[in-house]
């Protein structure tokens, strides 16, 4: 549905997006995640055919978005960062205007009052844009693209500025639209990743550094596992006696808890609890730590973090 | 392009910049007609048109200011510009509610010509050919304002910069008057709003003027829709 081909782009000397390539299938909801200025909005501005790229190509549905642009461009529902919103007019009378901007085809009526249903927004269609709260601006951000049914929907960002139960909400509704749409949708909330999408493409400084599923990505990255202890006693005394347990790799302390590394396919744990025990130290807690996106993305982002 | 013709016609009255300007522009129109002709009981208007000329060169950019300057700044551009539509039929949609606002202002000084039937004899195909010049040079103003509002996100800069714009083209003749060079000088007058209008004003319709405010404003339509379309290449 959405192929990227070496894509590229320049700001004067800075290149923001330097020559990325993926794929997206029909009905795949992908992650698109990198830090602020990684080049995420600069690429989705290019499917998007807001910006145009400086070098490489990108398709919608089998219509590139340079050559084909109004065509392409009907396949897109987009949502920028900032929802673009006319504050002068109400609900109802700007997403009429979208309406008829995209040339939707849908009956009317039926079409507006189903998607406002959709995201929520139908007891505020009368009420002036200017004064809606920010999650409900949101949602008419949404609502907007989601007018003329599109296959793809590009989404950046779209539950910033949301509070907890929004978010939530925005999610569930990503979801839900994921069933029969190809969605790409950008963020730097982890979690948000982990619960809507299936496949997770990272960027940084204009690279992609992993293009996998979630599942993947975390077990990937490598064979080791962590455990925290928390243990009574001096560090001083107690770092080299874990240090000195077969299979651990490294010990590393903030003063009460310690974070073991186990090497590969050890099982540290009777080790670590029957050392405690022969040195006569309280162990208070013994736990793995899950290998969590966070820490696959703070690897793979940080300088130079190239796998 | 009739979506944004819609949208862009409304927002001039709900946002009240079509309004203050209509109520302007009929103030000062009324304000001089009755310093002119009521007081004078004088049934000619015509110097009205001369008067609306120049007045537009300050009312147009400020009615146009915020064209593209606020699309920009609130993002909405994001949306015209990723919707499937052509970037000229943006700026044409735009150009046209511009000139339906201009068009109801214009609407309100009908009543002069009405005064001067009921009180004395206007000259019919004069008063004709005035509002058609009238409405071809408001053309003009708003096409090259409106590019000028594509070319920056401050509504004040984009007023000040149609402002000079506008002057320069209308006063250009008599800039260039004194000058020697006789090519100069004739560029400068063939390229002056005012040496065309002065023939629309004399009751001479010529096609070569009619040509000339419609090549104006086709051109600056053009550039703007070239502007916004390079803003995608920045």
């Amino acid at each position: 549905m959405i192929k990227i081909n070496n894509l590229s782009k320049r700001y004067g000397p800075k290149e923001a997006v330097k020559g990325i390539s993926f794929e997206v299938k029909k009905g795949e909801i992908v992650g698109f995640l990198g830090p602020n200025g990684a080049g995420k909005s600069t690429t989705m501005n290019i499917l998007t055919g807001y910006l145009s790229a400086t070098g490489g190509s990108a398709k919608i549905a089998g219509f590139d978005v340079l050559d084909d642009a109004i065509e392409a461009r009907r396949h897109v529902g987009y949502l920028p960062e900032q929802p673009p919103l006319y504050f002068d007019m109400t609900v109802d009378e700007y997403l009429n205007f979208v309406y008829e901007l995209k040339a939707a085809k849908q009956p009317r009526k039926a079409h507006l009052d189903r998607i406002c249903e959709l995201v929520g927004i139908s007891h505020v269609r009368h009420r002036i844009i200017k004064n809606l709260s920010k999650g409900y601006k949101q949602r008419v951000g949404f609502a907007q693209a989601l007018i003329g049914d599109p296959d793809v929907l590009i989404l950046d960002e779209p539950t910033e500025g949301l509070d907890p139960n929004q978010r939530v909400e925005i999610r569930n509704l990503i979801t839900g639209l994921g069933r029969e749409r190809t969605v790409i949708l950008s963020t730097h909330i982890i979690p948000e990743v982990v619960d809507v999408c299936e496949r997770v493409v990272v960027i940084n400084e204009g690279v992609i550094v992993a293009d996998d599923t979630v599942e993947n990505l975390v077990h990937d990255l490598d064979g080791e596992s962590r455990f925290i202890a928390e243990i009574e006693g001096e560090s001083d005394k107690i770092i080299p006696i874990l240090a000195a347990i077969e299979g651990v790799v490294d010990v590393t302390s903030d003063g009460k808890a310690y974070t073991l590394t186990a090497e590969e396919g050890a099982d540290i744990r009777k080790a670590v609890f029957y050392a405690a025990a022969q040195n006569d130290l309280p162990l208070l807690s013994f736990a793995p730590v899950d290998i969590s996106l966070e820490a696959v993305f703070a690897r793979l982002t940080k300088k130079g973090g190239e796998r | 392009m009739k979506a944004i013709f819609k949208r862009e016609f409304r927002s001039y009255f709900t946002n009240g910049i079509g309004c203050v300007y209509c109520a302007v522009f009929v103030f000062v129109m009324n304000f001089l007609y009755y310093l002119n002709s009521i007081t004078q009981y004088q049934s000619n208007f015509l110097y009205i048109f001369n008067i609306m000329l120049i007045a537009m060169i300050f009312l147009i950019p400020i009615m146009t200011m915020r064209i593209w300057s606020e699309e920009k700044k609130q993002k909405t551009d994001q949306l015209l510009l990723t919707a499937p539509v052509n970037t000229m039929d943006i700026v044409l949609g735009k150009f046209f509610a511009a000139m339906c606002v201009f068009l109801v202002s214009l609407a309100f000084t009908l009543v002069y010509p009405l005064m001067s039937a009921l009180y004395g004899t206007p000259e019919v195909a004069i008063t004709l050919g005035n509002y058609i010049a009238i409405i071809l040079a408001a053309g003009a103003y708003i096409a090259i304002s409106q590019f000028m509002s594509s070319l920056t996100e401050s509504q004040i800069i984009s007023a000040l910069l149609s402002i000079v714009t506008l002057s320069l083209f209308f006063f250009l003749n008599l800039i260039f008057e004194s000058t020697d060079i006789d090519v100069i000088s004739r560029i400068a007058s063939f390229l002056s709003i005012i040496t065309r209008y002065v023939n629309f004003y004399k009751g001479l319709f010529t096609f070569s003027d009619v040509v000339y405010f419609v090549s104006l404003t086709v051109l600056f339509l053009f550039f703007t829709s070239r502007v916004i379309e390079k803003r995608r290449w920045s």
